[in-house]
């Protein structure tokens, strides 16, 4: 059997510190995320008196309601449809714009990047008004329609600065090499650099799902209060009455919000990891 | 070329989501998402001409939600007519405003007369009902107060009363008795004595929401035990109780009040939640809460509380019986210009709403007070049904004086209340809430 090397007091210290404080770190979320999952299967009388207690039971009774009263059925699927219509305009947009922008040398690159770079100034609720004047010019007020053209525009910005700078990490002769053998600039981003982006696109699908997903003012002002049409962030807080709130319901509710949020991120969270260790998304 | 790729693009498998994957997932959402618009569920409700738009409050976990979709699902059945109900909850009145913006509003909007939805009227978002009161036959189905309390200074009905609030105190007279308090106080040195041996039995005294408006409103009643209606509402629409002595006083009591430990310990950092749990699990024997409030309250714990009013200062005061908040000011039924260009439509379905048939229904469903004149008493909801059967000879109705607040000063005041519930000498309080209205 290998004998194990002993490592440095120093770093043995080290070592136990910083496992002490990402432990400490980790109970800092546990608790509270464990607090609103067993609340949501409890009476308000049970989350005030024993707020860390184990549930007496596990029935969804708690679920249901929250689903009736708000229609979260309805809410889901609206949030769904807005969300996905704008990732995939997002990357529709992005990716093109990223790659041309990765290739480009000149000055003008530069300056096109800095255009996108600006979008990181203007404070979203400083833009609602004029979007609200846009919406109802064009005639989509209350709609989502102008919701999904409006969520990529805000995430272009950040989508492309991850996008370009992974982009920017891949070997130029890859690309010599296909256009030698004659692959079109299409051909290029579809063939080389679009399978070697696949976790910086994670990266950017989960961010701005993320973003979408948890939209609540445009998405109140602007698709409105028709259960038919409004998102899942805007159904929620009707379950928060003035007084005798049912917390236990609505911690069911959210709870019942963030099920699609883990799934994707379970489903993204390896790609994102990858990209942030190979250096394309920094800080 | 990088692992897990392999010439020509073929995905390989270090990756856990290939291009292939990801490629299919955003074909996917692209055909999912016209399948999904194409769902009748999901296509807009109030798009269909003839459609009467109606934007409730009245929705989700509110008292009387479900028996305000099931009435107008019961009016679209019988009527054949369409109707699209659009719901916020606290956020409606933003909402309303900016649909109205792009004139894109709701023909009716159910919501209550506070803060934004009082310039509604005055700003042309809503029209006045005066002329539709007696053309549809509703004045002497309205409770007549009602009707004056939705009345504007320029003698403009704002919107249709609709619902209405009592504002009691609960006594959980089990636990009073526990403490071996045999009556419910009526006076405020009653009230003391009743605290101190609730402490000593290791029971709260009176709970209240010390943080939010629950606790702003007790605050407004107590100082209503020692002045005029008139003078309160000289006040409260200027916040200068500096040059009322019976104000001044009526802060000073409260003070007294407090600092005799007639709250609950920490009461400055509850809520209106918080207070109606504390009732609920019996960690308090006494509550301030409105009708909307006291329906939530558990058969079990109803069955052990008896309903009255804020006992009268003993020395100094100006009511002869402990105090109940009485307000018409609930949900109102409000027409905006878009509304008032279907009144075809919206003629049936609010008087529809004013039938006995309807309003007693959210009496015995969910354990609404409503506007209409009618006899019908909660029994489903034994504490509402309490409340509603008060009357002049137990108790003094005061005013709830939202109406009189600026809507800018609201929020500024219930920091000046909070900070009464913390451990503020008068004058200090006095200050903050007059500065409270330097916001207007």
């Amino acid at each position: 059997m290998a004998q194990r090397t002993a490592l440095p007091l120093r770093d043995r210290i080290g070592s136990i510190t910083s496992g002490t404080l990402a432990w400490i770190y980790a109970a800092l979320l546990v608790v509270p995320f464990y607090y609103f999952i067993v609340s949501a299967f409890k009476t308000n009388e049970e989350i005030f008196e024993s707020p860390l207690a184990l549930p007496t039971t596990f029935d969804l009774t708690n679920v249901t309601t929250a689903i009736r009263q708000a229609d979260l059925g309805l809410a889901v699927a609206n949030s769904v449809l807005t969300t996905v219509a704008a990732l995939v305009l997002t990357l529709l947009l992005a990716l093109p714009a990223a790659f041309a922008l990765a290739r480009s040398t000149g000055r003008a690159g530069k300056v096109v990047e800095g255009v996108f770079a600006l979008g990181f100034l203007i404070p979203s609720f400083a833009a609602l008004f004029p979007t609200f004047l846009l919406a109802a010019a064009l005639g989509l007020f209350h709609t989502r329609t102008f919701v999904v053209f409006l969520l990529p525009a805000t995430a272009l910005p950040l989508s492309i600065v991850i996008l370009t700078s992974f982009m920017r990490t891949i070997p130029r002769e890859l690309e010599e090499a296909a256009s030698m053998d004659g692959a079109s600039p299409l051909q290029v981003l579809r063939q080389v650099y679009l399978p070697i982006c696949v976790p910086g696109i994670a990266t950017v699908l989960l961010l701005n799902f993320l973003s979408f997903w948890n939209a609540y003012l445009y998405p109140l002002i602007l698709i409105g209060p028709d259960t038919a049409q409004r998102t899942i962030q805007v159904a929620l807080p009707t379950l928060k009455v003035d007084a005798g709130t049912d917390y236990g319901v609505l911690m069911a509710g959210t709870l019942f919000t963030l099920l699609p949020v883990y799934l994707v991120y379970t489903l993204l969270q390896r790609q994102m990891q990858r990209a942030l260790l190979s250096g394309a998304v920094k800080g | 070329m990088t692992p897990g790729t392999t010439q020509g693009g073929t995905p390989g498998n270090s990756h856990g989501i290939t291009r292939r994957t990801l490629l299919g997932a955003a074909l996917s959402g692209g055909l999912i998402t016209p399948l999904l618009a194409g769902c009748g569920a999901l296509v807009p409700a109030s798009s269909g001409a003839g459609t009467l738009s109606v934007h409730t409050q009245i929705s989700g976990a509110v008292a009387g939600a479900q028996t305000f979709a099931d009435v107008v699902a019961a009016y679209q059945r019988d009527t054949a007519r369409r109707v699209a109900l659009l719901k916020n909850g606290s956020d409606l009145p933003i909402v309303f405003e900016t649909s109205t913006l792009a004139g894109k509003e709701a023909d009716v909007a159910v919501v209550n007369m506070m803060g934004r939805t009082l310039s509604w009227t005055r700003l042309g978002a809503t029209v006045p009902v005066n002329d539709h009161l007696d053309e549809w036959g509703l004045r002497d189905l309205i409770i007549p107060e009602a009707l004056a309390e939705w009345t504007d200074d320029e003698g403009r009905l704002r919107a249709f009363p609709f619902t209405r609030t009592n504002w009691p105190v609960s006594f959980n007279t089990a636990l009073l008795e526990e403490a071996g308090v045999g009556a419910i106080p009526t006076t405020s040195d009653e009230l003391v004595a009743a605290a101190d041996a609730l402490r000593s039995h290791g029971i709260g005294p009176v709970t209240v929401g010390g943080s939010d408006w629950s606790g702003q409103k007790l605050f407004l009643q107590v100082i209503q035990g020692f002045i005029s209606q008139d003078e309160a509402r000289t006040v409260f629409s200027t916040g200068k109780i500096s040059e009322s002595a019976g104000a001044v006083k009526g802060v000073e009591h409260f003070v007294e009040l407090r600092d005799a430990g007639v709250f609950v310990d920490n009461v400055q950092g509850y809520t209106s939640d918080s207070e109606l749990t504390q009732f609920n699990t019996r960690k308090a024997a006494v509550v301030p809460a409105m009708s909307s409030a006291l329906a939530l309250v558990p058969a079990e714990r109803a069955a052990e509380v008896t309903v009255g009013g804020w006992p009268v200062p003993s020395s100094g005061g100006v009511l002869e019986r402990p105090s109940v908040i009485q307000s018409y000011n609930g949900h109102g039924i409000w027409i905006s210009e878009n509304g008032a260009r279907k009144l075809d439509l919206v003629r049936p379905f609010v008087q529809h709403l004013y039938s006995a048939e309807v309003t007693d229904r959210f009496i015995l469903e969910s354990g609404r007070d409503m506007s209409r004149v009618t006899d019908t008493v909660s029994q489903d909801f034994p504490l509402v049904a309490q409340a509603s059967r008060l009357t002049t000879d137990q108790v003094t109705p005061v005013m709830l004086p939202d109406l009189l607040i600026p809507d800018a000063v609201f929020e500024p005041m219930i920091q000046a209340t909070a900070l009464a519930y913390g451990t503020a000498p008068a004058d200090r309080i006095i200050d903050a809430f007059e500065k409270s209205y330097q916001a207007v």
